[in-house]
């Protein structure tokens, strides 16, 4: 951070590695030493990785299967893996059997709305912490980092609480009592999950990387840093906000257990809430269940497959850097 | 806020001046002397920089662990306010035999899904390292189980585990195999739910495994072979002990990750059938939520807190031990 130089900023080779696309990039090593394998080993290869990779998808193509089957096929035994009719139907009448559409509008809207002030109050806390001066800086480096070990089981209980005795909320008085506080309602789903220390992290190992000139100068041209950091900084680490962007909107999305303690309403459950308590009132009705599981899935499934390189290299990025 | 594009000009267009005006030395020295009021006015938009956050972090996750550690030593109901019991919480959990089996629980599944996970998921990301087609879709398959939502992909599980009509009884039917009643039978109901756990939890494990093989220096390799070492003995002599870093920190988030397992058990057993299922994430959400003992449930996470931190502490010195 000290020295840095006026070669090209680190960051770039890392995401032009990225950008220029997973399959194309390996190491040079993996070239050579294949070359000299024999074919029967490439066979054994081949063979192993298509039948693990087969069992890892198998259970996302009996999802789709089943949710376009009749029940009455779907009741046969043994079942049978291309439904006999193709039945889309399923899909309109598990949206008028238990509200899917809601839930999934609920979840899209909280994440949404997390992951913009993860990345919004992630960065400009990553930069602070990365790129400034001010006394504490340490010491606020440390209570983030010490946050992300604290597991979700031991302040979730204190937060629950919280949410129930937020003053002047829900019918609630000045010391939080009398009413549901923000219990069932649009904050308690959203706020406590909005910022995350991990993303401060991440933000801040790649605020690191830049090189020391690009400010230097913008200082010198009389910009505020404020202006440095929205106008020159920031435009430099889109790939972060994409990946953190992505991991976030995963976080949210998959969320379950925060949405199970702080509604109780329909009209406020989110997907992964509306699945199981569907599955656990209509304990046969499959074909909807799948329907309604694929939906749950298909956000995250089409945003990994568009978006692989990010949430490669947001772990990869966490895993080399520690 | 506004146009990106333009701003990008900015950033390379300043590069150029900064460069050629000063000089690496003087940029440092130079630049703070000739604005006096630099440092002041830095050291504000840090504070205002970080102040949601730094507010959030304090109230959200500060306080709230802060409130579990003394909400431990209380008794709790909600509608009393919480009475102080010293460490009686602690000391009625052992006699709990819901929560003692819980603990057995949760050991018994990090001790089956983090080990094999940790292997196939090694082995597959030394298999996608080599020189192979279609690798980045190998990947993606290995990581969608990681991608989608655990109440999710457990949905479709319960239905492969379907004791009468599921997928995994007709595998067995064909091999001659009787059928199992897997989440429902109480020997059958952990197996079950770690299966799940392994074929989740491969992905992201592979993913690191497999950036930090592809930062194994060539070199070492070259002159490996160079002294006719054996492909054999190149993987145990280099790949592996160069993995030692990665095994540690996939180990860590793999004990963090298993001992918190919640969403699944939730979902396809309810901790049953008769608490074979049950884990200790499980116990705090039924303390707290189900019998609202809040002080017993704060207790029981405050445990579990302190055995993910202990253990992480351990492999932590275990793994700088083997370093020096």
């Amino acid at each position: 951070m000290s020295s840095q130089t006026a070669t090209p900023p680190p960051a770039d080779a890392l995401h032009d590695g990225a950008a220029s696309g997973s399959a194309s990039a390996r190491p040079p090593r993996a070239a050579a030493s294949s070359s000299r394998r024999p074919r029967a080993g490439r066979v054994v290869l081949y063979t192993a990785l298509s039948a693990g990779a087969l069992f890892m998808i198998l259970p996302f193509v009996w999802m789709v299967l089943t949710s376009l089957k009749t029940p009455q096929e779907i009741a046969s035994f043994p079942p049978t893996w291309i439904p006999r009719e193709w039945r889309f139907e399923n899909y309109l009448e598990a949206l008028r059997a238990a509200p899917f559409g809601y839930y999934f509008r609920n979840s899209l809207f909280i994440s949404i709305g997390q992951t913009t002030g993860t990345v919004v109050f992630g960065a400009m806390t990553g930069y602070a912490l990365a790129r400034m001066r001010f006394r504490g800086r340490e010491v606020v480096f440390l209570l983030f980092i010490s946050m992300m070990m604290v597991p979700t089981y031991v302040k979730v209980l204190p937060q629950f609480l919280m949410m129930k005795m937020m003053p002047f909320f829900g019918g609630n008085d000045w010391l939080g009592q009398g009413g549901t506080g923000w219990l069932d309602s649009w904050w308690a789903l959203i706020v406590p999950g909005a910022i995350s220390p991990f993303a401060i992290f991440l933000f801040r190992q790649f605020y690191l990387t830049l090189p020391r000139d690009l400010e230097e100068a913008a200082r010198i041209d009389g910009m505020s840093e404020f202006g440095i950091f929205a106008r020159i900084m920031t435009p430099l680490i889109k790939p972060a906000i994409a990946t953190v962007a992505l991991l976030q909107f995963q976080n949210s999305w998959n969320n379950f257990l925060w949405p199970l303690l702080v509604t109780t309403r329909q009209e406020l459950r989110v997907i992964q809430l509306g699945l199981a308590v569907f599955q656990q009132s209509e304990t046969t009705a499959w074909a909807y269940l799948m329907a309604g599981t694929t939906l749950a899935t298909i956000p995250m499934v089409l945003l990994f497959l568009v978006a692989q390189r990010y949430f490669v290299q947001g772990l990869s990025g966490v895993a080399v850097k520690g | 806020m506004s146009a990106t594009a333009p701003d990008v000009e900015t950033g390379a267009a300043a590069r150029q001046p900064a460069r050629l005006r000063i000089g690496r030395g003087e940029a440092h020295d130079g630049g703070r002397h000739r604005y006096p009021r630099f440092e002041r006015r830095q050291r504000r938009a840090g504070y205002l920089l970080c102040a949601p956050a730094v507010a959030h972090m304090v109230a959200f996750t500060l306080l709230p662990v802060l409130a579990a550690l003394w909400l431990s030593f209380t008794d709790y109901r909600v509608l009393a306010p919480p009475s102080w019991v010293g460490i009686d919480n602690y000391v009625a959990m052992f006699s709990d035999q819901a929560f003692v089996k819980s603990i057995w629980n949760t050991s018994v599944y990090t001790f089956f899904t983090v080990p094999f996970a940790m292997l196939l998921s090694l082995l597959i990301a030394v298999a996608l390292n080599e020189k192979i087609r279609a690798r980045a879709w190998f990947r993606a398959a290995f990581f969608l189980p990681h991608v989608t939502a655990t109440v999710a992909v457990a949905m479709v599980w319960i239905w492969m585990y379907n004791p009468r009509i599921g997928l995994f009884n007709a595998a067995l039917g064909a091999i001659g195999i009787s059928r199992i009643n897997w989440l429902g039978d109480p020997n059958w109901s952990m197996p079950s739910v770690i299966l799940m756990g392994i074929w989740q939890g491969i992905g992201v494990k592979m993913l690191i495994y497999l950036a930090a093989l592809q930062g194994i220096p060539e070199h070492l390799y070259e002159a490996a072979s160079i002294d006719g070492a054996s492909k054999r003995q190149q993987f145990f002599h280099i790949t592996i002990p160069m993995l030692k870093y990665a095994t540690f920190f996939v180990f860590v988030i793999s004990l963090i990750d298993s001992f918190q397992v919640f969403d699944s058990i939730w979902v396809m057993t309810q901790g049953g059938p008769v608490n074979s299922t049950t884990v200790m994430t499980y116990e705090v959400y039924r303390s707290a939520f189900q019998s609202f003992r809040m002080g017993y449930a704060s207790a029981q996470a405050v445990l579990l807190f302190a055995i993910i931190f202990v253990l992480t502490v351990v492999s932590k010195r275990l793994t700088r031990s083997e370093d020096v």
